[in-house]
């Protein structure tokens, strides 16, 4: 591939674009002949033939070099395929464009985050702990926090544990010793304790500057 | 009525336990001929056995295990035979028991097999899409293959999911793309040769109004997306198909596509014979959060501010409620249904305006609605009953981050999905204010809704719930934990002289009827 890369960019790259992506000639990573190819097959013949028609000349490459081409080619299709990636490896520094004392202050003040975190706490070292768009991702909602739930039936004697279903219908716990129990909505009630209230609040008061200055800040925390 | 029962009586001969178009043109009581039920895309039933007041003693008539992936397919119901889809696969089985009459199974090479949404029918006949953007007809006696036809390059990345409308003898038929930068089309088809009858793509050609709207050089426009994923809808007195058009490509990335990017994101008019376009309607111009607009454009007639009107209406991704003039495409009101964070305003032709600072952006930009969108494919719902439309809603936070650096090709970035929950809303079409809201629960719903003549509503919860609502004011009348998520849209039919309600969870579809006793 990268020998195929090379090989692009001296015979090709001048009109098709050294990504391929089009310049004076059309952009291949769309080409038909290359989402149709396999190993140089489609391809190989417009190369060595050329498009005297659009003013493309023919390159007498070997086999070899054209299936260095076409791999190099199917890469490129590959990397539009999988465009839609924002997975773990994301660059740090693409994410880091915040005021991390802006963050700090956003944290301690206006944010009301150390109402249950602390820097030196659970958050200590919290810049290590996590890739960096996970760690954007977790700062904005941390999935996996259980919410508890305290109901009480008819009875009076209510049963506090950790909500494991509530819906319109039902609400089922599991209690201190671990037993399940579950209960019709319409008979009981019940109270549910979340502790990610706040993240969900902060969601529609938050700015894209508050977010990248509170990343910056907890990125930071090593 | 002589004459009408002549007419019944001719069309029965002319198509044994097939489908006369004409059927289309009707109420759908016995009969679900069409994706949507009718043309008007409102997802109403005018049965009333089941009705607000006894719903409550709703029970299983049958159910059917398809032993496959989740149905998203509305079926269809014709002459007692229920005829639904997942990709790959029809299945013909008896809409009074339950019991599995065919089964066809096609062969895909390659393609996207996201989801399903069901056949269209004419005469004896089926209209299947595939995976591989082909078209099949099947004989709906025995489930045989007629005739196969390619829509489109699949190698391309085109492939195709969405249950054919059939207006006379035009199989009207749209195709999907996701990633690829391939320019959309919708098709008409000649349902008894298979031979294209015309094609228009959801782009000008360079020349043509509406070319202003993408960049000169280069080629945004020709590579621009804009697929027709879900069914349309018609008007028989206008002789006019309304449709929604997706998104533009690179769907995130929006550098290399400066303008409106007509028809991307639009809902548009067209002449079913000709496949020209009359008119259209943008709700999300230069789109770049994947906002396609191809949710159900609801047809209409009804009172506005005073006056009576031939409307469309459209819940659109984007979470704003757009009603239309459906004679001309003039915005006559657009307001948001659900919260969102991304428009400054509404322009003087009732399109949203984007904020710049909520463009996808290489440090993440955090938007609501996410690009799952505040509602999608499901079906909405218009009671003429109550003045309600009906909608599938969400509240979705969502990160967009733009990763293209050069030249963008196929999504260019990607958002990441914060929180969601589900709301079912019932709006009042005249002003788009809610008249009431039920909560669905944590997540993303994506469950289509029904309403019907005995004021009962049709949807699923997010908790595995099937669900009758009182569409006056969204109190529950009936639950069933069907045991799995429903992610198809509640169809009914009347057989015997019972009522069914059918909907799916996961692969099973469920019949509900009353009592037999009723």
């Amino acid at each position: 591939m990268d020998r195929g890369q090379k090989l692009f960019v001296q015979s090709c790259g001048f009109c098709h674009g050294n990504d391929a992506t089009g310049s004076r000639a059309p952009d291949l990573i769309r080409s038909t002949s290359v989402n149709h190819d396999e190993n140089g097959n489609t391809v190989g013949p417009i190369i060595r033939s050329g498009r005297p028609d659009k003013g493309m000349p023919g390159f007498p490459l070997s086999d070899a070099q054209i299936a260095d081409i076409a791999a190099f080619l199917h890469s490129r299709v590959l990397a539009a395929l999988n465009s839609a990636s924002v997975e773990g490896d994301y660059p740090l520094q693409k994410l880091l464009t915040g005021n991390a004392a802006a963050g700090k202050a956003f944290f301690e003040g206006a944010g009301g985050c150390t109402g249950c975190h602390s820097s030196t706490g659970d958050f200590a070292g919290i810049g290590g702990k996590y890739q960096p768009i996970v760690l954007q991702s977790r700062i904005l909602y941390p999935g996996g926090a259980r919410s508890s739930v305290t109901v009480t039936p008819p009875s009076g004697k209510h049963v506090t544990g950790t909500l494991v279903h509530i819906d319109e219908f039902i609400v089922a716990l599991r209690d201190d010793s671990g037993w399940y129990h579950s209960w019709p909505r319409a008979q009981v009630e019940a109270k549910v304790s979340d502790p990610l209230e706040a993240h969900r609040k902060l969601l529609y008061v938050y700015t894209d500057a508050n977010i990248h200055d509170l990343f910056a800040y907890l990125e930071g925390l090593k | 009525m002589k004459l009408v029962i002549w007419f019944v009586m001719a069309v029965a001969a002319a198509y044994g336990q097939g489908l006369d178009p004409a059927a289309l043109l009707r109420p759908p009581t016995d009969t679900w001929p069409t994706y949507n039920g009718d043309y008007s895309g409102r997802r109403f039933s005018p049965l009333k056995q089941i009705n607000r007041d006894n719903a409550a003693s709703l029970t299983l008539a049958w159910a059917y295990q398809a032993h496959t992936v989740t149905i998203k397919s509305t079926p269809l119901e014709v002459n007692g035979t229920l005829y639904f889809t997942v990709p790959d696969n029809v299945w013909a089985i008896d809409a009074r028991t339950g019991r599995q009459i065919w089964h066809y199974r096609y062969e895909s090479h390659g393609g996207d097999h996201i989801g399903h949404r069901g056949v269209a029918m004419y005469g004896d006949w089926l209209y299947f899409t595939t995976p591989d953007c082909h078209l099949v007809s099947l004989n709906a006696k025995d489930g045989s293959a007629r005739w196969n036809i390619e829509l489109a390059d699949v190698k391309l990345g085109y492939f195709s999911t969405m249950a054919p409308l059939v207006i006379r003898n035009h199989v009207i038929t749209g195709v999907s793309g996701d990633v690829t930068d391939i320019p959309g089309f919708l098709d008409a088809i000649d349902p008894e040769t298979g031979k294209r009858q015309w094609r228009w793509y959801t782009r000008p050609s360079p020349g043509e109004p509406g070319a202003e709207t993408w960049p000169k050089e280069g080629d945004a426009m020709s590579h621009g997306g804009g697929m027709t994923w879900m069914t349309g809808t018609y008007d028989p007195d206008l002789n006019l198909l309304y449709w929604g058009i997706g998104n533009p490509n690179p769907v995130l990335a929006g550098a290399g596509r400066l303008g409106e990017n007509l028809y991307t994101c639009s809902i548009v008019a067209l002449n079913p014979d000709s496949g020209k376009l009359v008119w259209s309607f943008q709700p999300s111009p230069h789109d770049v959060h994947d906002w396609d607009a191809v949710q159900t454009p609801v047809v209409f007639d009804a009172e506005f501010h005073g006056a009576k009107r031939k409307l469309l209406a459209q819940a659109s991704r984007n979470g704003y409620f757009f009603v239309l003039d459906r004679t001309n495409g003039k915005n006559l009101l657009t307001k948001p249904f659900i919260e969102t964070n991304w428009a400054s305003g509404i322009d003087n032709l009732g399109r949203p305006v984007g904020k710049p600072s909520k463009d996808p952006s290489p440090d993440g930009a955090l938007v609501e609605p996410g690009s799952d969108g505040s509602t999608n494919w499901m079906s909405p719902s218009f009671d003429s009953l109550t003045g309600l439309f009906y909608v599938s809603a969400r509240r979705i936070f969502s990160e967009f981050y733009l990763t293209a650096e050069g030249k963008a090709e196929g999504w260019g970035g990607r958002d990441r999905n914060i929180w969601a929950n589900s709301v079912l809303e019932a709006i009042d079409y005249q002003t788009g204010d809610i008249r009431w809201r039920h909560e669905l629960g944590r997540g993303e719903g994506v469950a289509g809704i029904m309403t019907t003549a005995g004021g009962v509503l049709f949807t699923a919860d997010n908790s595995g719930n099937l669900v009758a609502l009182d569409a006056l004011d969204g109190r529950t009348l009936w639950h069933a934990g069907a045991g799995g998520r429903t992610e198809n849209c509640p169809m009914s039919y009347e057989l015997d002289g019972r009522q069914y309600v059918v909907m799916a969870a996961n692969d099973v579809l469920f019949a509900w009827a009353l009592p037999e006793k009723y």
